[in-house]
């Protein structure tokens, strides 16, 4: 974790109200992993006090950029439209918990949702880097949301839902999942609470793997034992995520995204709070208690 | 160095807690004092106040449990903590390596709760002072907040007072119609020094206006936009007691400090504005020196009172106990 001024490069409204911005940040370029997020200060100090959370959308170690995508909701956001290139902001990061890639996946479904796409964007660069195929569901409202595909490397399989039928599947992004799951060796998921909410009841019980022997596979790394992912590993952990067949990116409201505050917290299966910000924001999907309703 | 004052910064409070410096961190925004060690140097700091610590750990409130307010935020965080003997078990050992001083708030829902939790804390290396809390419903005496009432306030601060030897300081809510009864009622029951303010009880309102925010509706206010209502408490309570105080209330840049400590706290409390500007506390410190040394002053006590009517400093002044202050 650092503290990085990072200059603006490109501002550009993607999608109505959707904006995509480039920052010059090398030292941010070196050292982050999908799933994580920069917390950036809004320059407008007379009101806003809060700095606003970003995943790391894409992140280029060439250039020294990182890109960031968000709605513009609010006030915060409503600031952060209005930079120029030259700007610069104060960012805080890299922060939370990435996605763990399993060494064995070679097949890895995306799955985002609306605005989920900035949590799940930059692994799939990742996974093309290492010679991994991705299909990536993308479901959103209507047709004027769908993130467009030139946004994308080519390379990846880029399936759409719309709930209007503008555009793709006509319905939930979480309809197409059940045709990749037998494809699929790993899923990564961001988007609203419901959606991530169904994923996880689709993937209950896909880590028992009936039948399959713990051939080759060393014992006591959790690895082997059917029905028992990451039993012994501590939430946040690295293992108890790359050994889940799902792993989502979660979203709360965050004070400091350093741990400190408590504010961000998820009910984990456990009935403990965990916090969004330094446990997450990405969780195997078997370690929140989704019924909890926080 | 040659051609400037060389000033000191330090201050001993009673019981021999001593600060390098006055500008602490606030409980609640800082967890633990390591959460922010990568880009803080936490050592400079004055001291560290931790969360609120209570008998039995506690899973706090459901979310949402932050937003933002107009230069301010909300927060009904509901004491999430996981217990006085795992935050000793787990962070003591820590603190007791380091140069500043780690202050435990201490959180209950009745004076047992307190009592107990004070005296597990005595004695534990690491552990520099105890900040009560007292802004939590007395669950024996109907849901009463100990802060809103003297007796209630005067009578938990002197069961834990009888337990401890630790630097003692409690925490006054802004949610009262007077603060200086209470103040001086903490004050007699053997308090070291006082803090001010608590958060100041607020609402926000839902997406579709179907409902308050905050999962648990009310939460507490705090940063900038509280300063006036922290700094008015400061000048009230600084003229009817002795001990020192300690003033929290969105310190946000140098000038803030300064305007409390000229209603007479002795040191300050950096909270909310830390999680947009982490580097704000140590940058405070160097600044109050470099105040000082523009004054030509080597202390700040000095500028310590200086608005307070016919009161220079809570520290050098001599004692108005008991002379009410009539508006």
């Amino acid at each position: 974790m650092q503290l990085v001024a990072a200059e603006l490069v490109e501002s550009r409204e993607i999608l109505p109200g959707q904006w995509l911005q480039a920052f010059h940040a090398p030292a941010l370029t070196v050292g982050p992993r999908a799933g994580q997020f920069v917390h950036i200060r809004p320059g407008d100090f007379s009101g806003l006090i809060l700095r606003r959370p970003f995943s790391f959308n894409t992140v280029d170690r060439a250039s020294g950029q990182i890109t960031i995508h968000y709605r513009a909701v609010g006030r915060g956001t409503d600031w952060f439209t209005r930079l120029r290139p030259g700007d610069r902001v104060d960012m805080l990061g890299p922060l939370g918990q990435p996605f763990e890639v399993d060494p064995h996946s070679r097949h890895l479904l995306l799955i985002a949702g609306g605005l989920g796409m900035a949590g799940v964007r930059m692994l799939a660069d990742d996974a093309l880097r290492a010679g991994r195929e991705v299909t990536l569901l993308f479901g959103a409202a209507s047709a004027t949301e769908v993130y467009p595909s030139s946004l994308l490397p080519d390379e990846v399989e880029y399936v759409v839902a719309t709930d209007d039928g503008s555009l793709g599947h006509a319905g939930y992004v979480t309809d197409l999942v059940p045709a990749y799951e037998g494809w699929a060796d790993q899923a990564f998921a961001c988007g609203p609470l419901p959606m991530l909410a169904a994923l996880a009841r689709l993937a209950a019980g896909r880590s028992s793997r009936l039948g399959v022997a713990s051939l080759g596979r060393k014992p006591g790394r959790g690895s082997g034992r059917a029905g028992s992912p990451s039993r012994t590993a501590e939430p946040g952990s690295p293992a108890a995520r790359r050994k889940a067949f799902l792993q989502v990116s979660m979203e709360q409201n965050m004070g400091c995204a350093v741990g400190a505050c408590l504010g961000c917290v998820m009910m984990d299966a456990r009935g403990a709070p965990q916090r969004v910000c330094r446990e997450g924001p990405v969780f195997a999907s078997t370690e929140l208690d989704w019924e909890a309703g926080w | 160095v040659i051609g400037q004052t060389a000033v000191d910064l330090s201050i001993e409070l009673p019981r021999g807690l001593r600060l390098d410096n006055p500008i602490l961190v606030a409980s609640g925004t800082f967890g633990y004092g390591i959460e922010y060690s990568d880009v803080v140097d936490i050592q400079r700091l004055g001291a560290i106040c931790c969360k609120g610590t209570t008998l039995r750990p506690r899973i706090g409130n459901v979310t949402p449990r932050v937003t933002e307010t107009p230069a301010g935020m909300l927060n009904s965080i509901g004491l999430q903590n996981p217990g006085v003997d795992a935050v000793v078990r787990k962070y003591s050992p820590t603190w007791a390596g380091w140069h500043v001083p780690v202050i435990v708030n201490v959180a209950g829902e009745s004076i047992d709760d307190y009592v107990e939790v004070a005296s597990r804390l005595d004695g534990v290396p690491g552990v520099a002072g105890i900040e009560l809390n007292i802004s939590c419903p007395n669950v024996g005496k109907g849901g009463l907040q100990f802060a809103i009432d003297a007796d209630a306030a005067g009578a938990v601060t002197a069961a834990v007072r009888d337990v401890t030897e630790l630097p003692l300081l409690v925490k006054l809510s802004p949610n009262v119609a007077d603060v200086r009864p209470i103040a001086r009622a903490i004050e007699a029951a053997g308090a070291d020094a006082i803090t001010a303010i608590n958060t100041i009880s607020g609402i926000a309102v839902g997406p579709g206006r179907r409902r308050p925010l905050l999962g648990n509706v009310y939460g507490g206010l705090s940063g900038p936009a509280i300063k006036p209502v922290a700094l008015r408490i400061v000048y009230e309570v600084a003229q009817v007691v002795d001990i020192p105080i300690i003033a929290i209330g969105g310190v946000a840049e140098l000038a803030d400090v300064l305007d409390f400590l000229a209603v007479g706290a002795i040191a300050v409390q950096v909270g909310t504005v830390l999680f947009a500007d982490p580097t704000l506390p140590v940058r405070l410190i160097d600044e109050l020196a470099a105040e000082c040394r523009r004054l030509g002053l080597d202390s700040y006590l000095p500028l310590v009172g200086t608005a307070l009517p016919a009161r220079s400093s809570p520290l050098t002044a001599p004692s108005s106990k008991g002379v009410e202050y009539r508006p």
